[in-house]
């Protein structure tokens, strides 16, 4: 056990590391001057020298890198070419409008999921279990921006009843905030759930067919007791692996909701960030989204161990 | 050990409630919705890069800032005319080259300071000293600036130039205090009859209304000026009740569903915003006059509006919007007549030939973009479109770099023509003719600037020197009950002071 | 025996239909998909446009069709350079040992955190957005899901009698890779691509709608659902058909591929 936790940090922190190498890399062949377009059109060619010196981007590629990431590491994430002001704040804030849209998005795919991708498994040669079947699948299918503009159709513009777009902190007007959150986590989480709803449905029909039901049932146990004790725990493994893994699709996939929302999120920073070649703050935002991937990835592992006994005799 | 998962997972959560409870997006929208009776909320798009539009281009920040925040000595009406703002009046000496400004004395800066001469000594001198935008260049006329008194600045000119007070009304005419440029990117400190309240980026700026204000106060106490990068999601806005007002309308086929509502009203007037269809001028398939007509003759004018603009927008025939002293209507210049323009193209040469068309990301520029391929494509050129990422690879591209044969885009700054059309700018356009037109409207009186920027427009436009596809439309949508929206946007700015609620 | 499921049935004509449809578009299009007819702008569907025309008067029913052209060979590439660099991977995988091999499924998770519209954005930038780019970074994105994949099924083949002979009989690893893995796993790769696919074209409509797929004017259905955009109030239609092009295509292709995993290994049911 230890020593598989060692392993993991390890294999981690070296993610981490060349994560930040590429990234880095990828920002330094991006062609367009960051300094000359943060001047502007026509500024002369010796005060965009001028605004290169200032920003550092005369040194060698090496000596940048390790500047930012000491940066980085010290919780540093520089300023912005464009802007002129500091990263880190930007990046804190947009964080954290991302995250609500996507753990809203989660719990919503999740309560979709549950007991859709359930009643499909104990269904499953019926036709109503075939029926939503279908519709998951059609679900699967439509994409997160098209649902959302569906969504703005239908209620805010026809029916008036939730507003169009725009983001109102929690700690502000909650009342608000959550007027604003349900069509966009909708967006995001209706399209997931179908997708995690295959895999609730595979999952639980694996715990259907296994032999320590059979005997749970045997032993007397009335069958929906059965699943809950035995079997949530074991269905909960896979679908918390296809969780984690599905986190980067979601945090990227936030981006298209957020245009069409106008949700200051993280995915806009970055699209605005690619736009006026403000490198500094694409680099960071970038390394932002890696690091939460693979920093929930990580825990998704160590999760994985702690939930399923069989996994932690040592061997692969 | 299912208890230590468990916990691990509570805690784990419960962690991240309290982060994102704290604060989550506390830097975004600030309070008051727009119901209440002294606040406005105005959508726009082209959120500025910074405050500072002495080092950054684009028309986001003055948009904003000038005549709002900022103040100028003397500023334009509603009918173009140059009229007093900080300066209460002014006196040319007889060669033309000395201006003498009267300064009100009861304006007075965000950071409690006076604004006297010896500011304006200060702005000017800074422009050519601080400031990295092109459009310094403008003040590089100006051969001493001098504080008579507290109330009086005397300026001197190398040489009479009627251009110079013009771009005074414009942001390198911006009053600055000397004691607060420390922060210009992120706390502007100006004169105006608002002061800067808070930026959320990515999201709005926030204006208040500077009680201090010399001048009459504005109606509203909070205009919440909030950015949209999606056309669509900024009329959606209006129509949930987000903002009061869309500054711009980026797309114009969805106005049906204001016009046809009692509850809006709509404004459509003119802009600075002339769309170009430029040449490459240095490049030898446009050397031949011909080809050069050719091409404006292709083009089906009134069809392309309609097209890619809903049919909003005037149809011009060089670079001057009505709203300048000196506009003709000059499109009966090369007008539509394919067949024309197909014999020109055998004349020159050029019928067969390949045009790359670099268009910027911008929706107007892609979809005027198709409509010129096909049109061009149907007298005999073959049209190649690429789309290079506004800003920064059209500005690499055509821009700096001129590799390019032809490209669109709007050039909004007010009386652009000689900026626009000169041999170091990307149109590489070389004419001693048109040289000295603008040399002569620049020394001239007043008659003879009118008379020598008509000679010019004319110029231009006969030496086809790039096509005019149409002039922006001034599109506002607003709710019916707020009054002072402008009818023309003849300036940089968008003037907030006289906006109010009936 | 032969196992026909609905899923297969559904999902294989779907995807014949697409396919015909660009297919027959390389030869036949009711207008030209590309013609700009300002006269004709905004029509309703009628009897000479069965499906109206755009905001240029382009015929929306022969933009469908040469779309789907963008749509499949988006989907071809991405899938093609997703299978070529990550079947190799995941075979190489499972057989070479410990320590390479955690190697290669380390550097596999890691391209996982850069899903396709990150990879897709930075490529854009840098090369300028087209479907090239677009669809080598989707392809790229789309490398870990088949080394996984081929991974657990190369692993699988390994235990088999007829390998297990063969390295016991001393044969070079590479022989065995081509002569009994390979064929063994390419069901598995049919299967894992019709998902792929399925995700390329999600991925491309998200691109195209965000600005950094398909530039004009070669027809791309994300696009022209950018496009309808303005038009939501006035004109719903602009907006629906290719809306439901992409989400028939998409659909087509999962029933494909749940139909192909089903037909091939009943034990692989329903398992990712």
């Amino acid at each position: 056990m230890i020593v598989r936790l060692i392993e993991r940090t390890a294999v981690l922190l070296v993610s981490l590391a060349v994560s930040s190498v590429l990234v880095f890399a990828f920002m330094a062949v991006l062609p367009g001057d960051p300094a000359r377009v943060a001047l502007g059109v026509n500024a002369s060619d010796q005060t965009v020298a001028e605004l290169r010196r200032q920003f550092g981007l005369d040194r060698p590629l090496p000596t940048q890198y390790v500047d930012w990431l000491g940066g980085l590491l010290r919780g540093d994430f520089g300023t912005s070419y464009v802007s002129k002001a500091a990263i880190g704040p930007q990046v804190f804030d947009r964080l954290q409008v991302t995250l609500w849209l996507v753990v809203a998005g989660m719990v919503i795919a999740l309560l979709v999921a549950a007991p859709a991708g359930t009643v499909m498994a104990a269904r499953h040669r019926k036709v109503s279990g075939l029926a939503l079947s279908a519709v998951s699948q059609l679900g699967v299918a439509v994409p997160a921006f098209l649902a959302g503009i569906l969504l703005i159709m239908l209620f805010a513009v026809k029916l008036g009843w939730l507003p169009a777009n725009g983001w109102t902190p929690p700690a502000q007007d909650p009342a608000m905030f959550l007027k604003q959150l349900i069509l966009p986590a909708l967006s995001l989480g209706l399209v997931q759930g179908a997708v995690l709803t295959r895999y609730v449905r595979s999952a639980v029909l694996d715990v259907l067919r296994e032999d320590y039901l059979r005997t749970a049932r045997a032993k007397g146990l009335r069958p929906f007791p059965a699943l809950w004790r035995h079997g949530i725990r074991n269905a909960a493994v896979p679908v918390v692996t296809v969780l984690g893994l599905q986190l980067a699709t979601l945090l990227i996939g936030a981006v298209v909701v957020e245009r069409v929302f106008v949700i200051p999120g993280l995915g806009s920073l970055l699209l605005d960030g690619v736009s006026n070649r403000d490198l500094l703050l694409v680099q960071d935002v970038v390394m932002v989204l890696v690091v939460a991937v693979l920093v929930v990835n990580f825990v998704v592992d160590l999760l994985y161990v702690a939930l399923d006994p069989r996994l932690r005799v040592g061997s692969r | 050990m299912k208890s230590y998962a468990r916990a691990v997972a509570l805690v784990a959560s419960a962690a991240l409630l309290v982060l994102t409870a704290c604060s989550a997006g506390s830097s975004t929208t600030p309070g008051s919705s727009p119901g209440a009776s002294q606040s406005l909320s105005i959508g726009l798009v082209a959120e500025p890069a910074s405050l500072d539009f002495t080092t950054t281009d684009g028309a986001a920040i003055p948009q904003a800032l000038l005549g709002n925040v900022y103040e100028t000595l003397v500023k334009q009406d509603d009918s173009g005319k140059i009229v007093p703002s900080l300066a209460k009046s002014w006196t040319t000496s007889p060669d033309r080259k000395t201006y003498t400004f009267d300064l009100v004395d009861n304006a007075k800066f965000t950071n409690d300071k006076p604004f006297t001469a010896a500011d304006a000594v200060f702005s000017i001198n800074r422009v050519k000293t601080a400031w990295t935008i092109s459009l310094k260049s403008a003040m590089d006329v100006v051969q001493e600036a001098k504080a008579l008194s507290p109330t009086q600045l005397q300026v001197t000119l190398s040489k009479p130039s009627n251009d110079w007070l013009f771009r005074m009304t414009t942001r390198i005419g911006a009053m600055f205090s000397e004691s607060g440029v420390s922060a210009l990117a992120t706390d502007p400190i100006g004169t105006g009859p608002f002061k800067f309240s808070k930026w959320n980026r990515g999201d709005s700026i926030v204006l208040q209304r500077n009680d201090n204000y010399w001048g009459s106060k504005p109606f509203f106490n909070q205009i919440t000026l909030k950015y949209f990068k999606d056309p669509t999601a900024l009329n959606n806005a209006l129509l949930t009740g987000t903002i009061n007002v869309i500054g711009a309308v980026q797309a114009p086929e969805a106005l049906k569903q204001f016009t046809s509502n009692s509850k809006y009203q709509v404004i459509e007037g003119t802009t600075n915003g002339e769309v170009l269809l430029s040449f490459n001028n240095s490049k030898p398939v446009f050397s031949d006059i011909r080809t050069r007509q050719a091409i404006r003759q292709a083009i089906d004018h009134k069809a392309l509006l309609d097209t890619c603009f809903a049919g909003r927008g005037k149809l011009i025939g060089s670079m001057v919007p009505p709203t300048d002293p000196w506009y003709e209507d000059l499109t009966g210049i090369d007008p539509y007549d394919p067949a024309k323009a197909k014999s020109l193209l055998q004349a020159s040469g050029a019928a067969g030939k390949t045009l790359r068309l670099r268009l910027p990301t911008l929706p107007y520029a892609t979809s005027c973009g198709q409509v010129v391929k096909s049109q061009l494509e149907q007298v005999g050129l073959k049209v190649q479109i690429d789309q290079l990422e506004f800003p920064a690879a059209w500005l690499t591209t055509v821009f700096k770099n001129a590799d390019y044969d032809m490209s669109i885009i709007a050039h909004v700054e007010p009386r652009d023509l000689g900026a626009v059309f000169k041999p170091t700018y990307y149109t590489r356009y070389d004419d001693p003719t048109l040289q000295q037109d603008l040399a002569a409207a620049d020394a001239g009186d007043e008659a003879a600037q009118v008379d020598n920027m008509k000679k010019a427009a004319r110029r231009i436009s006969e030496q086809a020197a790039a096509d005019w596809l149409f002039l922006l439309p001034n599109l506002i949508v607003a709710d019916k009950n707020v009054t002072g929206l402008p009818q023309n946007a003849i300036t940089e700015s968008f003037d907030l002071s006289r906006l109010a609620r009936s | 025996m032969r196992r026909l499921n609905p899923s297969l049935i559904a999902g294989g004509l779907i995807v014949g239909i697409v396919v015909l449809m660009a297919l027959v578009s390389f030869v036949w299009t009711p207008y030209d998909a590309t013609f700009v007819n300002p006269a004709a702008r905004l029509a309703k569907p009628s009897w000479s446009h069965w499906f109206g025309t755009d905001k240029f008067g382009r015929d929306v029913l022969s933009q469908i069709m040469v779309g789907s052209r963008t749509t499949l060979f988006v989907g071809v590439v991405a899938v093609g350079v997703a299978a070529v660099i990550g079947v190799p991977l995941g075979i190489l995988a499972a057989m070479a040992r410990r320590w390479p091999s955690e190697l290669i499924m380390r550097t596999n998770d890691l391209l996982l955190a850069f899903p396709a519209l990150l990879l897709a954005i930075m490529f854009g930038a840098v090369f300028g957005a087209s479907t090239l780019t677009a669809m080598i970074a989707i392809g790229i994105a789309s490398v870990p899901s088949f080394a996984r994949v081929i991974r657990s099924g190369a692993l699988q083949v390994m235990r088999t009698e007829y390998v297990l002979a063969a390295r016991a009989a001393g044969r070079q690893p590479f022989p065995i890779a081509v002569r009994h893995v390979l064929p063994n796993v390419t069901s598995l790769i049919t299967v894992q691509a019709s998902v792929s696919f399925a995700i390329a074209v999600l991925a491309e409509a998200a691109l195209s709608f965000l600005g950094y797929g398909t530039p004009p004017p070669t027809p791309s259905w994300g696009r022209m659902l950018q496009e309808s955009q303005e038009f939501l109030f006035s004109a719903p239609r602009l907006a629906i058909f290719p809306g439901v092009a992409i989400a028939i295509a998409v659909l087509g292709f999962n029933l494909l591929g749940d139909g192909l995993r089903d037909r091939f290994d009943p034990k692989l049911e329903d398992r990712r």
